[in-house]
């Protein structure tokens, strides 16, 4: 065990900002002064993105779901909702998912039993349609799936299909499906993906298609979460994040096919991580919003408020949820959860407890909602919005970091841009760096974590013991594709099959031939295979 | 201790992407002087290429996700390379654990410190 020595230790936040022993009026810079007289609501919002606060609008418990089949994950899904959830997330299998392959690739059959483990198997519509079954569509905020860049459409079109044979009107359908280049390209590179100016097409062709016919859709939802789960930093998430929003609204604005306040709008839902630095992530949920004003208006001349008050999804750490004595992340969980609602996040999801060990059991995932609960309705904390706002420490902290997030958006600005900083591994690179620097101090004694590096006596009666899921997917999902293939109308399949692949070519919305393709019961690795021979590999900037 | 000359070949069992532990993983068997050769996602058969092809003396999978998988990957590598020990780190939770441990394969899981690894990795090929 390393000897506690606060005396002289070096104290800084989490991304290395040199902190003080207590703060001051006059530490307060004098623009963050001037900010103070704004209320929660009012630009520039880090106060908030609206005047009631949780009062007006509890934030949204939303958690991370889905393994096995499609019926497991519905099963999964309607047991959060009895338990208090107050959206839903439909995880997609990743292996099959992720690469938009069908259970038959020879990549996925090579690794069958991992099948069903992150989420349930969904090659067509039909399987997307059991996922489904009973949830509430219309007044739920549904996840789709489709987090990855490629599946997106496939996932996005799946949902509204079901949707629409369930009569519900698209306009009226509330949901997001992700679709996020920090996952895609930096958090979990997958074996095959279309290259990023694709995946900015796609993106686009998302915000057009809803801009058209889901007007209540979150179309795209940049995740800084998964950048700082993989080394980057709070400063470093905040400046990237929004480097990646500069990409989609000029990409928008390069078309001129739809109002660049709606595409505003569209990139206005974002997500980011809370990790344990407690008042540094609560600082950064009010710097991200501060930024996210201060880039509509200076970039983009647009002021309207229902566009800059950027609304924010935060998940709880995985990293920092450990494998040893897992029943202390409980304790971490409500940490971040505490962080995420003092910085006045609109959504929310905790890692389970078991997060280092396997997917969520369903007590895990009971405890995430629990610990949600627990505060939103023991803790007084919905009563007051922006409980931090004024605090000397904290508005030097939510100033400093929107300096730093802006040198780090410029220096991404100077490596090309976020697409570019993606495919040269300048990101990759930093997240490493930190990674590495992370252990470092874990083994110098700089940083500590009970239970691992410290105090590693663990007498829980409790065994915890990983969750994993059921052991049919595969087996029933390959019987479900050669049952889909065997009884769709073929004819209207290949048809729209071969539009699609024209769409693909022609650089035209890819969203309406998606759309029918679904109809059509074309399957996910036929959609993946089109892809592939017409955008080529992703050439990965590292080794993975 | 000299580690030059030792080769570790790294492999991913899974195609979830988590490429986080590998890659901090492999730098600090690099740092301390080993050459890594770090092939990804790969499927048991490419495992065996690369450990023949590559002549390893040591072979480090990251497991993501269901312990068969693994444990298919392991028996192959080891049908053409008996003589190669395996270490296996990433997602593993206790019961998975046992199962590899039973299998003569030391795990390290989440939370294993770099210079246990380091170590593993000398008293595996020898050098310690």
């Amino acid at each position: 065990m390393n000897a506690k020595n606060n005396k002289d230790r070096v104290w800084k936040s989490a991304s290395g900002l040199p902190l003080q022993k207590f703060y001051s009026e006059d530490d307060i810079p004098q623009e963050q002064r001037q900010r103070l007289a704004s209320d929660p609501g009012m630009a520039p919002f880090h106060r908030g993105a609206h005047p009631g606060g949780y009062r007006t609008k509890p934030w949204r418990i939303f958690q991370l779901s889905g393994f096995g089949k499609p019926e497991d994950e519905n099963e999964r899904i309607r047991f959060l909702l009895e338990q208090g959830e107050t959206g839903f997330i439909m995880e997609h299998d990743r292996n099959t998912g992720d690469h938009c392959y069908n259970v038959d690739h020879p990549d996925v059959v090579a690794r069958r039993e991992d099948v069903g483990l992150t989420g349930a198997v969904m090659q067509s519509v039909r399987d997307i349609d059991i996922c489904m079954k009973d949830l509430p569509l219309e007044t739920s905020f549904g996840h789709a799936g489709g987090a990855v860049v490629q599946h997106a459409p496939f996932a996005l079109a799946g949902y509204w299909t079901v949707a629409r044979h369930r009569g519900i009107d698209l306009a009226r359908l509330p949901g997001t499906g992700q679709s996020d280049f920090f996952l895609t390209y930096l958090g979990c590179v997958t074996k095959q993906q279309i290259p990023t100016a694709a995946g900015l097409r796609f993106n686009a062709d998302i915000m057009e298609f809803c801009d058209k016919h889901l007007p209540r859709w979150v179309p795209v939802s940049i995740a800084g979460y998964n950048g700082a789960d993989t080394g980057l930093n709070a400063y470093q998430e905040l400046g990237a994040l929004f480097a990646n929003s500069v990409e989609y609204l000029d990409e928008i604005k390069r078309r001129k096919t739809m109002p660049l306040e709606n595409a505003a709008r569209a990139c206005s839902g974002v997500n980011f991580r809370a990790s344990m630095d407690l008042f540094e992530e609560a600082s950064k949920m009010r710097a991200a919003r501060l930024m996210w004003q201060q880039l509509l208006e200076r970039r983009y001349g647009i002021t309207n408020p229902k566009v800059a008050n950027l609304r924010i999804h935060c998940v709880t750490a995985g990293s920092r949820m450990t494998y040893q004595q897992p029943l202390n992340n409980i304790v971490r969980g409500t940490v971040m959860a505490l962080a995420a609602a003092l910085g006045g996040v609109q959504s929310m999801g905790v890692s389970g407890y078991d997060e280092a060990l396997s997917i969520p059991s369903e007590h895990a995932h009971q405890m995430s909602v629990r610990i949600q609960q627990i505060l939103q309705e023991e803790t007084n904390i919905e009563a007051v919005t922006d409980p931090l706002g004024g605090s000397f420490y904290v508005e030097t902290l939510t100033a400093e970091l929107v300096e730093r997030a802006w040198e780090f958006f410029d220096e991404i600005q100077e490596q090309g841009g976020f697409l570019a900083t993606l495919d040269s591994g300048w990101l990759h690179e930093r997240a490493a760096e930190n990674q590495s620097e992370d252990f470092r101090q874990q083994e110098s004694g700089e940083q500590v974590i009970i239970g691992v590096t410290d105090h590693k006596d663990d007498i829980s009666p409790f065994e915890v013991d990983g969750f994993m899921g059921v052991d049919d997917a595969y087996d029933v999902a390959l019987e479900r594709l050669h049952e889909v293939r065997r009884t769709r109308y073929e004819a209207g399949a290949s048809r729209a099959l071969k539009e699609l692949e024209t769409v693909c070519r022609d650089g035209s919305n890819i969203m309406p031939a998606m759309m029918d393709a679904l109809e059509a019961e074309v399957t996910l690795g036929e959609i993946g295979d089109i892809y592939r021979s017409v955008f080529g590999d992703w050439a990965t900037p590292i080794q993975t | 201790m000299d580690t030059a000359g030792k080769r570790i070949l790294m492999a991913k069992t899974g195609l979830d992407g988590h490429w986080r532990g590998p890659t901090v993983v492999a730098k600090a068997l690099r740092d301390a002087g080993f050459e890594v050769i770090m092939i990804g996602m790969a499927r048991p058969e490419e495992m065996v290429q690369a450990s023949v092809d590559e002549d390893v003396d040591l072979v480090g999978l990251n497991i993501g996700g269901h312990i068969d998988v693994a444990v298919r990957a392991i028996n192959m590598v080891r049908e053409s390379r008996p003589e190669v020990p395996i270490f296996v780190g990433g997602v593993v939770p206790p019961h998975a654990k046992r199962k590899l441990e039973a299998l003569g394969v030391e795990v390290y899981p989440p939370g294993s410190q770099l210079p246990d690894i380091v170590a593993a990795a000398r008293r595996l090929t020898g050098l310690a």
